[in-house]
């Protein structure tokens, strides 16, 4: 199968002691590299508010990693083990690469056409007044 | 009866919401001082991006009302391709309790 990148986040209580935090995601790499895949990157981003309380709690420990994987049911696993650990309240994971192509894609479109014609037509001036105009209409 | 009728069928023929056909050059339009609105651009489409991340709460807030409502493409002249993005980023931070789903208490 082809390797897949996927973004997995999550959201321990506030509470856990950072030992315990990082045992988890060291049981969360080691499940990972067992199956030939790989984790391009961890990132402990720390206590933050959540923007809702979860399980009547403000505020959580995020942890972010991104892993590169040919097997689906390696996703299956992780969120089995999240959804199983205690300090863990929240977990999201989201299936990057097909937007990532995207992005490419659109990239290496842009860059072919700046090439094509490279008489650069007055850069637009126009940009700053659009963050007033957002904030107006909230 | 008959003649009632017609009284009544002949006021209807011109529409009530009928507006003349607008002008190029109308009585209010005076040359340089009309009224032009100011154009709206899609922000996403000046920074030129290709993807919209869904972990930068902070840009993704300005498109959300008060309330956690997410702001409609008129509101912000966000082009419909952005949008469309735009929408899948919010949700996916919702989801992690990065933006509200309804704000407020």
């Amino acid at each position: 199968m082809e390797e897949r990148q996927y973004d997995l986040i999550f959201i321990c209580r506030p509470d856990t002691p950072e030992p315990d935090i990082d045992k988890l995601i060291s049981t969360l790499e080691h499940a990972v590299t067992e199956k030939g895949s790989k984790i391009e990157k961890i990132e402990k981003w720390g206590r933050k508010r959540m923007a809702y309380r979860v399980h009547k709690l403000q505020e959580g420990f995020y942890v972010y990693m991104v892993i590169r994987s040919s097997h689906g049911e390696l996703v299956k696993e992780l969120e089995r083990r999240l959804k199983v650990s205690d300090p863990v309240i929240k977990y999201l994971t989201v299936r990057l690469d097909e937007e990532l192509k995207r992005q490419d894609k659109l990239k290496r479109i842009r860059e072919r056409r700046a090439a094509r014609r490279p008489r650069k037509s007055a850069p637009a001036p126009a940009p700053p007044a659009t963050g007033e105009q957002s904030a107006a209409t909230l | 009866m008959a003649e009632e009728n017609v009284p009544q069928q002949q006021p209807a023929p011109p529409p009530a919401g009928a507006r003349p056909h607008s002008k190029p050059s109308g009585p209010v339009r005076r040359g340089k001082r009309s009224f032009v609105r100011k154009k709206k651009v899609c922000r996403f489409c000046v920074d030129k991006a290709d993807f919209i991340d869904y972990k930068k709460a902070d840009i993704l807030a300005p498109f959300l009302q008060e309330r956690g409502k997410i702001l409609p493409r008129r509101m912000t002249g966000t082009c419909a391709r952005h949008q469309r993005w735009l929408t899948v980023a919010i949700k996916r931070a919702q989801n992690i309790a990065l933006l509200p789903f309804a704000a407020g208490r």
